[in-house]
C-alpha cells in the first residue's frame, strides 16, 4: 500500500496507475458540492453545450460540502464534509465523460455504470472519511471561485485550491474494480454462512 | 422554585452545540477497542482518522462533520418539575438561536420533502419525544441531531409471528443493503414488537444506548452478542472500505404486541451524536454526556 500524492490534474494513465486500497493526498484545483439540484443542472448544462459557470480545470470533483466566509475580501473555507456519492449515480456517468474528470470522490462509491465510465475515461473515485471535517479541512488553502450563488451555500459548485488534502483510498480504480461493490458481493456470499453461526449461537444460549 | 423557558433553551441548544463539536465518550472507548481488534491496516488507519477527527473538532471547537442535521430531541419531565414558562417553546426557539449564534455556523438542512427547499426552519421541527418520569424532579433531555448520511438507510417490517432466525436475517439484510453507506463504524437500533410506530421509536431509543451497558432482557442480551459478531463477519468495515469493525454494537429493545411483528432496524453513524442534560427544580444543570 503506497500513500501518494497526487498533483491535479492527473492524467487518465496516472488515474490508471492506481489500484484499490492505495491512500492518496490531492494537490491542485478541485470543483466541490454535495447538491442534488446542482447535479441536475450541470447535466442539463452539458446537454445544452454550455460551460459549467466554474472550471473544471483540476478535472477533480469532489462531493464535499463546504462552507466558507468571506475576509477581508478573501474567501475562506471554515469547513468540509463528504456527501454520499450513490446519491448522484444517475448524473455522474454524463459529467464524467463530458468533463473529462479524472478524480471522484465522495463517500459510499458509485455504481456499476458508473465503475464501467470510469474504466472506460481514466478515473477513479476516491473515499473520504466521513466525519473527518476539522482534518480534512486542513487541506483546503484556498476558495477560488464559486458558481450558481443562487443556491443554499453546500449547493453551489465552489472551485477550491487543495493541499495535502486526505488522506483519501482509492475505492474504484480505473480497471473496472469497486471495492464497494466486492465488498458487497462478499457480505452476500458470506450471508448463508453467517445464518448457519447464529443458528449454532441460538442453540447454545 | 421551577425549570424556567431561559434554561431549558439555554440547555437544548448548548445540547446541540456540544453534539456537533465532539463524540460520545463511550463512543471512544468503543473505536478505541476496534482499533485493538481490527486486521486490516487499512481499517486501522481509517479508525485512527476518526478519533483524530474527533479530538481535533473538540480541541478547535469546531464540527467533526459538516451535516448539523435536523434537530431531535428526547425530553423525559420529571412528574415533581415544576413548569416556569412555555417549555415547549423553549426547544423550538433553542434551534432558532443556534442558528443565529453558533460559531462556525451550520448550513441548512432543515429540507421540505415535498419541494426540496431548504432552511432552518420546517414542519414539525425541532423532532421532539415527550414522556414522564415518575416522581423525579428533574427535566432529562437528550439531543441526538440526525443527518442523512445514517439516516436513509432505516427500515422496518412488519412480520406474523416471526421466528429469531426469521428477525435476524432481516437485521442482516437491513445492514448488507446499508453496506458501505451510512459511514461505519456504526450502533444498529433494533425494535422488535409493538406496533409500527412503537418499534420504530424502540429502534431509535436503542440507537441512544450507550456501548457496553448491558441489556436486561437474556434473549435480546444474547442476541446483541451474537449479532454484532455477524454483523462485522460482512467485512463491509470503517467507511464501508473493508475491514473487522462495521457495527460498534446492536441495541434492541422489545415491546408485547398481537400476532404481527414489527421489527424496525435504524444506524447511527461511528461519530454518534448524543448529548444529554438533566434540569433540576432547584436551577441546577447536571451534564450526564
Amino acid at each position: 500500500m503506497s500513500d501518494r500524492i497526487l498533483d491535479l490534474p492527473i492524467s487518465p494513465e496516472v488515474a490508471r496507475s492506481l489500484r484499490l486500497g492505495d491512500m492518496v493526498y490531492l494537490r491542485g484545483e478541485a470543483v466541490v458540492t454535495v447538491g442534488y439540484p446542482t447535479h441536475l443542472r450541470l447535466a442539463a448544462c452539458i446537454d445544452k453545450g454550455e460551460p459549467p459557470p466554474v472550471p473544471f480545470s483540476g478535472k477533480t470533483f469532489l462531493h464535499l460540502g463546504i462552507m466558507s466566509e468571506e475576509h477581508q475580501g478573501a474567501v475562506k473555507a471554515l469547513y468540509v464534509n463528504p456527501t454520499t456519492s450513490t446519491r448522484f449515480n444517475a448524473f455522474m456517468p454524463k459529467i464524467i465523460s463530458h468533463l473529462g474528470l479524472t478524480v471522484v470522490a465522495g463517500k459510499g462509491g458509485l455504481d456499476e455504470t458508473n465503475v464501467a465510465i470510469m474504466r472506460e475515461r481514466g478515473c477513479v473515485y476516491l473515499s473520504m472519511v466521513g466525519g473527518g471535517a476539522p482534518l480534512l479541512t486542513d487541506g483546503i488553502t484556498e476558495v477560488i471561485d464559486v458558481g450558481w450563488t443562487d443556491l443554499i451555500a453546500q449547493f453551489r459548485l465552489t472551485r477550491i485550491r487543495l493541499d495535502m488534502f486526505g488522506p483519501l483510498t482509492v475505492a474504484i480504480d480505473a480497471h473496472g474494480n469497486s471495492r464497494y461493490a466486492e465488498l458487497a458481493e462478499n457480505a452476500r456470499a458470506k450471508l448463508p454462512d453467517i445464518m448457519e453461526m447464529l443458528a449454532q449461537r441460538r442453540a447454545r444460549s | 422554585m421551577a425549570v424556567t423557558y431561559e434554561l431549558m433553551k439555554e440547555t437544548a441548544r448548548q445540547l446541540y452545540e456540544r453534539s456537533l463539536k465532539g463524540i460520545p465518550e463511550n463512543s471512544k472507548i468503543a473505536l478505541a477497542g476496534a482499533l485493538e481488534t481490527e486486521t486490516s491496516e487499512a481499517a486501522q488507519k481509517t479508525l485512527r482518522f476518526m478519533l483524530a477527527s474527533a479530538k481535533r473538532a473538540e480541541e478547535k471547537s469546531t464540527f467533526v462533520c459538516s451535516d448539523a442535521g435536523f434537530p431531535v430531541y428526547f425530553v423525559k419531565i420529571g412528574t415533581k418539575v415544576q413548569f416556569g414558562g412555555d417549555l415547549k417553546r423553549a426547544i423550538v426557539d433553542a434551534f432558532d438561536d443556534l442558528v443565529e449564534t453558533i460559531q462556525p455556523p451550520i448550513l441548512k438542512f432543515v429540507t421540505n420533502p415535498l419541494t426540496g427547499e431548504r432552511s432552518y426552519r420546517g414542519k414539525d421541527m425541532p423532532h421532539v419525544t415527550w414522556d414522564l418520569i415518575s416522581d423525579a424532579d428533574y427535566i432529562d433531555i437528550t439531543c441526538s441531531p440526525k443527518a442523512l448520511g445514517s439516516g436513509r438507510w432505516a427500515a422496518l417490517e412488519v412480520f406474523s409471528y416471526p421466528t429469531l432466525e426469521e428477525i435476524e436475517r432481516y437485521i442482516l439484510e437491513v445492514s448488507i443493503r446499508a453496506g458501505s453507506q451510512h459511514c461505519p463504524p456504526v450502533v444498529i437500533g433494533v425494535g422488535i414488537g409493538g406496533s409500527f410506530d412503537h418499534a420504530a421509536k424502540l429502534a431509535k431509543l436503542q440507537t441512544l444506548r450507550p456501548f457496553g451497558t448491558p441489556n436486561p432482557e437474556p434473549i435480546l442480551a444474547a442476541m446483541e452478542e451474537r449479532l454484532t459478531e455477524a454483523i462485522n463477519a460482512t467485512g463491509f468495515g470503517p467507511m464501508g472500505t473493508g475491514g473487522d469493525t462495521t457495527a460498534l454494537g446492536v441495541h434492541i429493545d422489545y415491546a408485547s404486541g398481537h400476532g404481527f411483528t414489527p421489527v424496525a432496524v435504524c444506524f447511527n453513524c461511528w461519530i454518534n451524536r448524543r448529548t444529554r442534560a438533566r434540569i433540576y427544580n432547584s436551577g441546577e444543570v447536571e451534564i450526564v454526556e
